[in-house]
C-alpha cells in the first residue's frame, strides 16, 4: 500500500488513539477503565512504532533459502517489530499487576472509584 | 477533573500535529530509520545468525539482552502478582518492626 | 574479571533474583543471605568497576560481542560508576535494614520479597548502565513493576497508592518510548553515543524538539518533578519503611541521571533550544519553593520528606537547567548528596518510629531520650539538608547559588534560599521537639529494652549519617575526579 493517505490514515488514527486512551485514564473514576485507556494508549505507541517499518513493495522479513543476497529495499524493517514484540510483553506485564491491584482493592476496599478511594486514602 | 484532562489531551494534540510535519514519509526505504542500522540485519541476517526470520535474529541474537529484559518482566510481573494477592495479602507489614 | 565488572554488576543480582524463591524453598534465612550476598556481590563489582575506570578510562561491553549500534552496549564512565556504586550500596544497606522486619515473615513471602528487591536493583542498575535508549525502556519498566509490588506491600491503603503509581509510571514510560520512536524514526538509531553525531544536523526541527520533550515528560513524572509529582507523597508515605528508604534515595535520583544523560549527551552539541531548558527550570523553581512549603504543612514525617524531596528535585533539574558546567556540577552533586541525606533522614525516622511508635511531629517530643543515635542521624542529615557545612548538602546547593548569581537568574537564586530556609524550619522543629520536647507517658507502642534499635537497622543509619560529612568533606574529590569527567562535553558548549 502507497501513497499519502495512508501516512496521513496511520498518524492521524495513532494519534487520536492516543489521545482517547490519555484522556480515559484521567478522566474516568473507575479504575478498570483507566487501565482500559493505559492499554489504549498503549497500544497506539505500538502501532505508531510499526508503521516505522513499512516500506513500498517490500514483503516480511523472512529470507527464504533461495535469496543468497538479500536486498534491503526487498523486507520491510525487522527492528521495530522487534521491539515492539518486547513493549507488548511490558504492556501485558503491567496490565496484570495493575489487575492484581485492582482486585486487592476490591477486596479490602468494596469500591473501585478512584474519588471514594481517594477520600479513603486521606482519612 | 475532567476539565483538566480534556485541557491536557488538547496540548497533547497540539504537540502531536506540530511534530507530525517532521516525520519522514511513510514507507520509503531511504527514510532514516531504515537506511542506518537495520539494512545489516537484512543482508547480513541469515549468513550472521543462521535464522531465516530476521525479527528472531533481532530479537534473540543482535539484541537478545533486551529479550532477557523481557523475560524478567516478566518474572517480575508473575512475582508481584503473588506479593499482591497470593502470600503477601495474608501477611501484615504493619506492625511489624519498621 | 574486571572486564566483565559492567555486565556482573547488573546481571548477578538479576539471576540470583530467580534463585531467591528457589532457596526460599528451603528457609527464608537462605532466600536473605542468597539476596544479600549477591547485592553485596554486584556493590563489590560496582566498586571495582568504578576504580578502574577512574584509572583507565571508561570501560565498554558489547552483549553478544555486536558492534553498537547493531547492539546494546553497557557503558561504564567515572559517573555512570559512581551511580552504579551509590545504588548498589544503597541496595546493601537497606536489604540489611530491612532483615528485621521480614525476618518473622513466611518461607514464600521472605522468598518473593527478596527477589522483588533484587529486581527492582538489577533494574535501577541496568538503567545506569546502559547505552543504549530501548534497553533502557525495558530496564525502567523492571525496576518499576518492582517497585509498584513493593510499595504495595505497606498496608492496604498502600494499595492505592501504587495503583495510582502505575498508572502515572506507565504514562511515563510509555511517553519515553513515544519520544524514542520519534527519535528513531528522524536518525535510525538506538544507541545513545550514535544518536549524539547523528541528530546534531538535526537541531531544532520540530521532530527533534517534540521526542525530547516526550522523553524529559516521561523522566519528569518518574522524578516526580512538579506539576508531576502526585503519586510520590502517597507512594512514600504507605510503602513499607525500608522501600521508601530506598526508592527515596535512589529511584528518582537515577531518573534525573538519565535526565542528565539525555539533555547534555544525546542532545550534544546539537544544543537544547533555550526555551525548552528555560521552561524546565520555571518548573524547577516552582518545584523548589512549591515542595518544600508543602512539607512544612505536613504533619505526618514519611509525608512532609515526600515533599521535601519533590523541592529537592527541583533544585536537581534547576541546576541542569541553567546549563553552565558550575550549574551542572552543583546538580549531580546534589543527586549524589540527595541521595545519601533522604535515605538517612526516612532510615532514621523509621528507626525512630521503631523503638517510640512515633510517626507525626508531634509525637517526636522528648524522642532523643528514647532513641538517641537515630535522632542524632536524623539531625546530622537535616543539617545536610538544609546545607550547612561542613555537611555534603552545603556544596551542592553552593555550587547551584553561585551558578544561578553568575548566570543573573534571580528567580532560581531566591528559590534555592527560600527552600533552604522552609526545610530548616520543618527539619528543625522535629529536631527541637526531639532534644527539648517532654517525653509523653510510654505508650503500648514502644518498645522496651536495652537496645535502641536491633544492630542490623542501627549500622545502616549509622554509616549514612557518618557518609553525610564524608562526602561534605570529600566533595572536592568526587567533584574533580568524578563529575569533572562528565562534563567536557559542556564546555564546549
Amino acid at each position: 500500500m502507497t501513497g499519502t493517505w495512508v501516512a496521513w490514515l496511520h498518524y492521524w488514527l495513532t494519534g487520536g488513539l492516543l489521545l482517547v486512551g490519555l484522556y480515559g485514564m484521567l478522566a474516568a473514576p473507575h479504575l478498570v477503565r483507566k487501565l482500559m485507556g493505559m492499554n489504549i494508549m498503549q497500544t497506539s505507541i505500538i502501532i505508531f512504532f510499526l508503521g516505522l517499518a513499512a516500506k513500498t513493495d517490500a514483503t516480511l522479513p523472512i529470507v527464504p533459502t533461495d535469496d543468497p543476497a538479500p536486498a534491503a529495499a526487498a523486507y520491510i524493517n525487522p527492528l521495530p517489530h522487534a521491539l515492539m514484540l518486547t513493549a507488548i510483553v511490558v504492556g501485558v506485564s503491567t496490565s496484570g499487576v495493575a489487575l492484581a491491584l485492582i482486585l486487592r482493592i476490591h477486596r479490602h476496599f468494596g469500591t473501585l472509584d478512584e474519588r471514594d478511594l481517594l477520600s479513603k486514602l486521606r482519612e | 477533573m475532567k476539565a483538566t484532562a480534556f485541557a491536557l489531551t488538547l496540548v497533547a494534540a497540539a504537540v502531536f500535529i506540530h511534530a507530525s510535519s517532521a516525520l519522514p514519509a511513510f514507507g520509503t526505504a531511504d527514510a532514516p530509520a531504515s537506511a542506518h542500522v537495520s539494512p545489516r540485519y537484512i543482508e547480513r541476517g541469515y549468513e550472521e545468525t543462521g535464522a531465516h526470520n530476521l525479527v528472531t535474529a533481532v530479537l534473540a541474537d543482535y539484541r537478545g539482552y533486551d529479550t532477557l529484559g523481557e523475560t524478567t518482566v516478566i518474572f517480575t510481573a508473575g512475582l508481584a502478582a503473588l506479593l499482591i494477592i497470593g502470600a503477601g495479602a495474608a501477611w501484615s507489614w504493619e506492625g511489624r518492626p519498621r | 574479571m574486571t572486564a566483565y565488572a559492567p555486565v556482573l554488576i547488573v546481571v548477578v543480582p538479576l539471576t540470583a533474583a530467580a534463585l531467591v524463591p528457589l532457596a526460599a524453598l528451603v528457609s527464608g534465612r537462605l532466600a536473605r543471605a542468597v539476596a544479600l550476598l549477591a547485592i553485596t556481590a554486584a556493590a563489590a563489582a560496582a566498586l571495582a568497576a568504578l576504580v578502574a575506570v577512574l584509572e583507565h578510562g571508561a570501560m565498554r561491553h558489547r552483549f553478544g560481542g555486536w558492534p553498537p549500534p547493531w547492539g546494546i552496549e553497557y557503558v561504564v564512565d567515572p559517573l555512570s560508576g559512581l551511580m552504579a556504586l551509590l545504588v548498589a550500596g544503597f541496595g546493601v544497606l537497606v536489604a540489611v535494614y530491612a532483615g528485621p522486619a521480614v525476618a518473622t515473615a513466611p518461607r514464600l513471602l521472605n522468598g518473593a520479597f527478596h527477589a522483588m528487591y533484587l529486581l527492582l536493583l538489577s533494574g535501577l542498575l541496568g538503567m545506569v548502565l546502559t547505552g543504549d535508549l530501548f534497553n533502557l525502556y525495558v530496564f525502567l519498566e523492571i525496576s518499576s513493576l518492582a517497585v509498584y509490588a513493593l510499595i504495595a506491600l505497606g498496608s492496604e491503603r498502600a494499595t492505592i497508592a501504587s495503583f495510582r503509581y502505575l498508572l502515572l509510571g506507565t504514562v511515563a514510560g510509555s511517553f519515553y518510548l513515544l519520544g524514542v520512536g520519534y527519535l528513531y524514526a528522524l536518525t535510525g538509531t538506538l544507541n545513545m553515543a550514535d544518536l549524539t553525531v547523528r541528530l546534531a544536523p538535526l537541531a531544532g526541527s520540530p521532530g527533534v524538539t517534540v521526542g525530547v520533550a516526550l522523553i524529559v515528560v516521561g523522566l519528569a513524572i518518574k522524578m516526580a518533578l512538579f506539576p508531576l509529582h502526585g503519586w510520590l507523597p502517597d507512594a512514600y508515605a504507605f510503602a513499607p519503611t525500608p522501600v521508601t528508604g530506598l526508592i527515596a534515595a535512589v529511584m528518582t535520583k537515577v531518573s534525573a541521571y538519565v535526565l542528565f544523560r539525555v539533555l547534555f549527551f544525546v542532545l550534544h552539541p546539537a544544543a537544547t533550544t533555550p526555551d525548552a531548558l528555560a521552561l524546565l527550570g520555571w518548573a524547577a523553581a516552582a518545584a523548589t519553593v512549591a515542595g518544600s512549603v508543602m512539607a512544612l504543612a505536613q504533619a505526618d514525617v514519611k509525608r512532609m520528606l515526600a515533599y521535601s524531596s519533590v523541592g529537592q528535585m527541583g533544585c536537581i533539574v534547576m541546576g541542569f537547567a541553567l546549563g553552565t558546567p558550575l550549574a551542572v556540577t552543583g546538580a549531580l552533586l546534589h543527586i549524589l548528596n540527595h541521595a545519601v541525606m533522604k535515605g538517612c533522614l526516612f532510615l532514621a525516622a523509621g528507626g525512630v518510629q521503631f523503638r517510640t511508635g512515633a510517626a507525626r511531629v508531634p509525637e517526636y517530643d522528648g524522642a532523643a531520650s528514647r532513641a538517641p543515635l537515630s535522632v542524632a542521624a536524623f539531625t546530622i542529615a537535616a543539617c545536610s539538608l538544609v546545607g550547612l557545612p561542613p555537611t555534603a548538602g552545603f556544596f551542592s546547593k553552593w555550587y547551584l547559588l553561585v551558578a544561578s548569581v553568575e548566570q543573573g537568574m534571580w528567580p532560581f537564586t531566591l528559590a534555592l534560599v527560600a527552600s533552604s530556609l522552609l526545610s530548616a524550619v520543618y527539619l528543625f522543629r522535629v529536631v527541637q521537639r526531639a532534644y527539648f520536647g517532654r517525653a509523653p507517658q510510654e505508650t503500648g507502642r514502644a518498645r522496651a529494652g536495652a537496645a535502641e534499635l536491633p544492630l542490623a537497622m542501627l549500622v545502616p543509619v549509622a554509616l549514612l549519617a557518618a557518609a553525610v560529612v564524608v562526602l561534605g568533606l570529600l566533595n572536592q574529590a568526587v567533584v574533580t575526579q568524578v563529575i569533572a569527567s562528565a562534563l567536557p562535553a559542556l564546555e564546549a558548549r
